[in-house]
């Protein structure tokens, strides 16, 4: 799996590229983690080329979620795909972790 | 233990007769069966037909040794040394990420080469013993962790209940456990986060939790406990579990259940009709401050519940589509056991790479 990390000036962008899984998860919490050290306090992960994840993908975008809530900030997701937005229903998760259309929308309203 | 192999097998690159002949000689005192080559494109092709160790020359005639060692090792555990003409070379490669496990130069004592090929077969002898141990550990824990899987016959008037559970490692996240109670039964099917035996751990203590409330007769109580105290052990991991539990009335057949995040139970009706009883809130560990209201489903004569893990989901596209196979399968499975037998079976495919987990409750016909 491939991150890359963008300044969009509202908000800092990281685009997860592959598949979200056991190996990839530790990979995502350190993208995310440097992105807060570095003081982002809004984070959108792009889901758009995220195939598929796993339930340690999810337990990682958890993480972060609860990583960038403790320092003040926020994470959101965006551009989720048919695989991810199963197991985002499936567990429920997707009233904590809302799915956002494009990354622009995603810090949209505030 | 595992026996080293019988018949150690060499294989000697080198282009310069004398020495590709002494290292033969070498090593055939050493008890290799050698095959030689004098070019990188034969030495490529005899290391296909399998080699234990290789020597490989680092000028050939016809290619560089750091190249062919890149390619034998894309299909080849050997092991393989380095022979260079420089010593200033060694420094320079042991740098590269050229897959050779040693270098030696010349010239070359007799002695050296044998001291480091025997060293060579040493460490490799050691990982052996290693790696038996942790074989042998695993195995032991796929024994326990199907020991804690409900063995008894539980036999029900006018029901028929059936499960199994595949890891897909040795051990997995997955599990399934029920027990009798003076009005049915208990059931709970859980996926803890991950695979193998950190997801085991959490596992047996889940069911260990789950176990413990059963005394409580609200079945709210009892999960909202039971969650409480699992959301403290998952804490320090950082991991969540999924979890159905059900409580099973046996005579109206109401089944109350709560579904933490795990939304793939079916209650497939004798037409074959189906419902997917989604889940009431997220995984339990997952997020602070969750509440999991219950829900019931009344089970007719003909009436099955199916909890199945998403292991098996990975075959689908879209739930649905796995919701009517799943219904399908019951529908035409002459019991529950046969039903889970069929299930587990159509997960016996390389895109399923999670554990799989099916329990199939089946009201009988009356």
């Amino acid at each position: 799996m491939e991150f890359t990390t963008q300044d969009k000036g509202r908000y800092t962008e990281v685009s997860a590229s592959g598949r979200l899984n056991m190996v990839a998860a530790p990979k995502l919490r350190e993208v995310i983690n440097e992105v807060v050290s570095g003081g982002g306090k809004r984070i959108v992960v792009n889901l758009a080329d995220t195939s598929f994840m796993d339930s340690s993908g999810l337990g990682a975008l958890i993480g972060c979620l609860k990583l960038a809530r403790q320092s003040g900030g926020d994470l959101r997701i965006a551009a989720v795909q048919p695989q991810v937005n199963m197991v985002l229903e499936l567990t429920s998760m997707h009233r904590v972790l809302t799915p956002h259309a494009t990354p622009e929308e995603a810090f949209l309203n505030d | 233990m595992t026996a080293a192999p019988e018949i150690r097998r060499a294989l000697v690159v080198e282009d310069d007769v004398d020495i590709r002949g002494l290292l033969v000689q070498i090593l055939k005192r050493e008890g290799f069966e050698v095959t030689e080559a004098a070019t990188a494109r034969e030495g490529l092709e005899k290391a296909r037909a399998g080699a234990d160790l290789i020597t490989l020359d680092l000028n050939l005639p016809d290619g560089d040794g750091v190249e062919v060692c890149r390619a034998v090792r894309e299909f080849s555990d050997a092991y393989i040394l380095m022979i260079t003409a420089r010593t200033d070379e060694i420094e320079r490669l042991t740098g590269l990420e050229t897959g050779a496990d040693d270098y030696i130069s010349k010239p070359f004592s007799p002695r050296e080469l044998v001291a480091r090929i025997n060293s060579l077969f040493r460490r490799q002898s050691r990982q052996a013993a290693v790696d038996v141990a942790n074989a042998d550990e695993r195995q032991r824990a796929a024994e326990v962790q199907k020991n804690l899987l409900p063995r008894d016959n539980l036999r029900i008037q006018d029901y028929e209940l059936a499960g199994r559970f595949r890891p897909s490692r040795s051990v997995g996240g997955d599990f399934y456990d029920w027990y009798g109670t003076p009005d049915g039964l208990h059931l709970t099917v859980a996926d803890a986060m991950g695979k193998g035996m950190g997801a085991a751990l959490i596992a047996a203590t889940v069911r260990a939790i789950m176990r413990s409330v059963a005394p409580q007769p609200s079945i709210e109580t009892a999960f909202a406990t039971a969650a409480r105290a699992t959301e403290a052990d998952l804490e320090q991991t950082s991991s969540f579990v999924t979890l159905f539990h059900g409580r099973l009335d046996a005579a109206t057949g109401v089944v109350g259940y709560v579904d933490a995040g795990h939304g793939l139970a079916l209650h497939v009706a004798a037409d074959g009709g189906v419902t997917r009883l989604s889940s009431a809130g997220p995984p339990v560990g997952a997020w602070p401050d969750q509440a999991w209201p219950p829900g019931t489903v009344s089970l007719q004569p003909g009436d099955s519940l199916a909890i199945v893990s998403d292991g098996l989901l990975d075959i689908y596209e879209t739930v649905d589509q796995f919701t009517e196979a799943v219904a399908g399968v019951i529908t035409a499975a002459s019991s529950a056991e046969d039903a889970c037998a069929v299930l587990l079976d159509m997960a016996d495919v390389p895109e399923v790479a999670d554990d799989v987990t099916v329990v199939v409750l089946q009201r009988l016909q009356g």
